[in-house]
């Protein structure tokens, strides 16, 4: 692989701070629940700040079985993401004019550090509201964990869970930061 | 329509004496109109009306719902009832008329009759905004909102209004629903004796203004006319836009038996409406125009170019225009034909000033002058539709049956018997019929309903209560013939007169749920935690917020002291379609039904202390039989323990972490 040229390394950073600025504003993962009385499907999608969907209609439902209501307030994960993401940005646009490892280096370890906390959090997340169930509620039912990915069934309805653009854009940012950081060791090298 | 009837019996007893005059015993004649239909025939119709489970139908078919006060609605081609919508008349279906909010619009008021609904067009085509339905005997109108399908608003009663029949007519772009007065009485609520009624009673037709934006209706102008009985009218299209017809019977300004005092002339008259002109008349306020019960009347004897007068065929019950606006039908009851009027020769005699005389000041037309064609379309013809495609379609109550027939232009010397291209049987004694988009600039072409105001045992039985039957029937000539095919019949209760058959994408933007950011009411409440019960002592007057959702009310008790005054704003925090709730108080007479995302207000004095429940009374959810709490009437000298406020959101796990809140099932007695 050669070593990419001044120019070709600041372009690649600054579409990767520009693919993980715009994140911000993209959804990161969803989940879509159909059963006989929802054809339409009910939908639960997560972007960095916030989460959107018939999130009313799935608290209503979820009632039933002791589960906490989703609602934004509840998830300090919403607060950090987008500040995370922002600062990932810019450190990937400064690390563009940095020609310096150590400024590729940081960005790359601050995003697999974050894709870490965002996968585990996630985890947790199904994992707790799966579990953490009111005893007084209705319906008595087995603590379960939702998919992450992938088609499954909770109950009655076909659940579907995917990652989405928020999650991949950042991942393609990931990878060619890592190329520039390739490049900068070849470079260091080769002089 | 009675009189009709009479005049059916009267013919079936005459045809019965010529029966017995020349009958051999032993042959029983066939009745013309109990045709079967062949086994080829029965499966088209089976196929062109069958709508498979889970399909939809491809038109609404808003059926006015007569002396029943409401609008139904069935869809085409199943021509199943789906629903219906309450207009006049208490619903407990829907919770209509029970509620605060409803109980203001009906006004006391527990019947209508409702004989034509309207839909709201914009260049001459239908929009999907609104819905205009008179009532013929309280003399009012109403606007349905068709993005909820929910009566908005009751107009009236109409001043100098007796019978609003005439009605409701909406003109190309919506600017007014108009209206006529069936019954011509004393102007300004007057009394005068009925010898007096030749020259003291009055008719009039008037204009009801309709807000472009919000749909609100008011009453824009009046235009006073001879004590005749206006009877049913069309508004022009195009080149017709700025008028409007009505029929009138009892030009004779009989009274007593009008079967036969008002059938003595060979003429009854089409009223012709310049309502632009009466528009700028009663905006001048000037000579010709004075106000009657506040209203701004016209008389057109003295305000020109406002009204004429055109003979047409003996009591007449339909005018309607044609799609181009350029043709007038209108058809006498008791002769067999429909009259084609040109209105370019209406507008030519009108600027000849070809009149033949007046009827209290008002110019009247030469027949001769504005007609093209009377055409032979069969006995009792009552009422017209058209396809769009060069053909009317005219209703023949005698007759039992629809006359398909050929609009103008005509050849010169053009036979009118040979214009009428086709004839289909109804069951029985058709009064309107309805085509798809038939009253528009572009009607759909494809289906007719004809709307039969006898079934005469075409049913299972049903006790003497007998049903009226409608007819589906299949005008598209899809397979290149000119033929009108019988598909289908159903039976409604009483009683439709006309109605309209919109196409279902005109409705696209009906929704399904009010979206909580609609909801203006300013006691909605959208979480169990926002409850609130308050009593003022000093009025005996308490007052709720209410919360319900699947599946529990908030409050789950409430205390009132007996004698109080209560008033209960109850608000459906659902935001899904069909989970709808009701509050349901036993004992009390009352249940109102509150739809997703809505907050209605139910009042009542808890007149004797006891225990009463209440529950939801529109199925929700598995647990709706568990959805109830209790209204608990305290006898006086009783001290009342108040409520204090919702324990939060429904029934959701706590954290472990979490204080522990009560369990929602202690909600009614945590306190």
């Amino acid at each position: 692989m050669p070593t990419l040229t001044d120019r070709t390394r600041t372009l690649a950073l600054l579409i990767a701070a520009a693919l993980v600025a715009v994140s911000i504003f993209l959804p990161l993962w969803g989940m879509t629940l159909v059963s006989t009385q929802y054809p339409e499907g009910l939908r639960m999608v997560v972007y960095p700040s916030r989460i959107v969907g018939d999130i009313h209609e799935l608290n209503v439902l979820n009632h039933y079985v002791g589960m906490m209501p989703i609602s934004d307030g509840f998830f300090t994960e919403l607060r950090i993401l987008p500040a995370a993401f922002a600062a990932l940005a810019a450190l990937l646009a400064a690390a563009a004019f940095v020609r310096r490892r150590w400024a590729v280096l940081l960005p790359l370890v601050g995003m697999t550090a974050l894709a870490v906390y965002g996968f585990a959090s996630m985890r947790h997340r199904l994992w707790q509201f799966g579990h953490e169930l009111d005893p007084a509620a209705a319906i008595d039912i087995p603590p379960f964990t939702p998919a992450m990915f992938g088609l499954h069934e909770i109950a009655q309805f076909a659940g579907y869970s995917y990652f989405s653009w928020g999650t991949f854009l950042p991942m393609v940012a990931g990878a060619l930061a890592a190329a520039v950081l390739a490049s900068d060791f070849r470079r260091s090298r080769s002089l | 329509m009675s009189r009709v009837r009479y005049g059916v019996t009267g013919l079936t007893a005459l045809g019965l004496a010529a029966l017995g005059l020349s009958a051999c015993s032993g042959v029983k004649p066939e009745a013309p109109n109990q045709r079967t239909m062949a086994t080829g025939d029965v499966q088209a119709a089976a196929l062109a009306s069958y709508v498979k489970p889970g399909d939809h139908d491809e038109y609404y078919l808003f059926y006015s719902g007569g002396h029943s006060g409401q609008v139904f609605v069935a869809g085409v081609p199943s021509m199943r009832h789906i629903f219906t919508i309450p207009v006049f008349t208490p619903y407990p279906g829907t919770g209509y008329g029970y509620d605060e909010e409803t109980k203001a619009m009906l006004g006391g008021y527990t019947w209508g009759d409702v004989h034509h609904p309207a839909a709201s067009k914009t260049d001459g085509d239908y929009d999907g905004r609104w819905l205009f339905v008179n009532d013929n005997a309280n003399n009012r109108i109403a606007r349905v909102d068709m993005r909820d399908l929910k009566t908005k608003q009751i107009l009236g009663p109409i001043p100098n209004t007796m019978g609003n029949h005439g009605s409701s007519m909406v003109t190309d772009n919506t600017e007014y629903a108009l209206v006529g007065t069936r019954f011509s009485v004393p102007i300004g609520s007057q009394y005068a004796p009925l010898e007096e009624y030749a020259t003291r009673y009055k008719g009039a037709v008037t204009g009801i203004k309709v807000d472009p934006k919000s749909g609100t209706m008011s009453v824009g102008w009046q235009i006073m006319t001879p004590p005749f009985n206006w009877d049913l009218g069309a508004t022009g299209k195009g080149p017709s836009n700025d008028w409007a017809f009505w029929t009138s019977y009892n030009t004779e300004r009989a009274t007593g038996k009008l079967e036969a005092s008002s059938t003595q002339r060979d003429r009854d008259y089409v009223a012709i409406v310049n309502w632009k002109a009466a528009e700028r008349a009663a905006a001048a306020a000037g000579a010709g125009t004075f106000l009657a019960s506040g209203i701004r009347m016209i008389d057109p004897a003295k305000v020109p170019g406002v009204m004429y007068l055109l003979p047409c065929g003996k009591s007449p019950h339909g005018v309607d225009v044609d799609p181009s606006g350029e043709y007038v039908v209108c058809s006498g009851k008791l002769q067999p034909t429909s009259t084609v009027y040109s209105f370019k020769k209406i507008q030519d005699a009108i600027a000849r000033k070809s009149f033949t005389g007046e009827e209290d000041g008002i110019p009247v037309l030469k027949y001769e002058d504005a007609l093209l064609m009377e055409v032979p379309v069969g006995l009792g013809p009552l009422h017209t539709q058209f396809d769009g495609k060069g053909y009317a379609y005219t209703s023949l109550y005698v007759e039992s049956a629809i006359a398909k027939w050929k609009l103008p232009p005509y050849a010169a010397g053009a036979d009118p018997k040979a214009q009428v291209v086709d004839k289909i049987p109804v069951q029985f004694n058709v009064g309107h019929l309805v085509t798809a988009h038939g009253d528009t600039r572009h009607p759909k072409g494809d289906w007719l309903v004809a709307m039969n105001k006898m079934s005469k045992g075409r049913s299972i039985k049903t006790g003497p209560s007998i049903p009226e039957s409608s007819q589906l029937i299949d005008i598209s000539g899809k397979d290149g013939g000119i033929k009108m095919k019988m598909i289908y019949e159903t039976y409604t209760e009483p009683e439709p007169h006309f109605a309209q058959l919109v196409h279902k994408d005109v409705l696209k933007n009906t929704i399904e749920f009010y979206p909580k950011a609609e909801n203006h009411h300013p006691r909605a409440i959208w979480a169990g935690k926002d409850a609130k019960v308050t009593r003022n002592a000093a009025t005996r007057t308490v007052e709720g917020t209410v919360f319900a959702v699947r599946s529990y009310f908030e409050p789950g008790r409430i205390q009132v002291q007996e004698g109080d005054t209560v008033v209960l704003h109850i608000t459906n925090a659902e935001q899904a379609r069909d989970e709808i709730h009701g509050f349901g108080l036993v004992a009390f007479d009352k249940n109102i039904i509150i739809d997703p995302g809505e907050t209605k207000t139910l009042k009542f004095v808890a007149r004797k202390s006891g225990v009463y429940p209440y529950y939801c009374t529109n199925f929700c959810s598995a647990l709706h039989q568990e959805m109830q709490g209790y209204l608990e009437v305290v006898p006086q000298g009783t001290a009342l323990t108040m409520y204090k406020g919702g324990h939060g959101e429904m029934l959701f796990a706590r954290r472990p972490e979490a204080p522990a809140a009560p369990k929602a099932a202690d909600h009614a007695s945590a306190h």
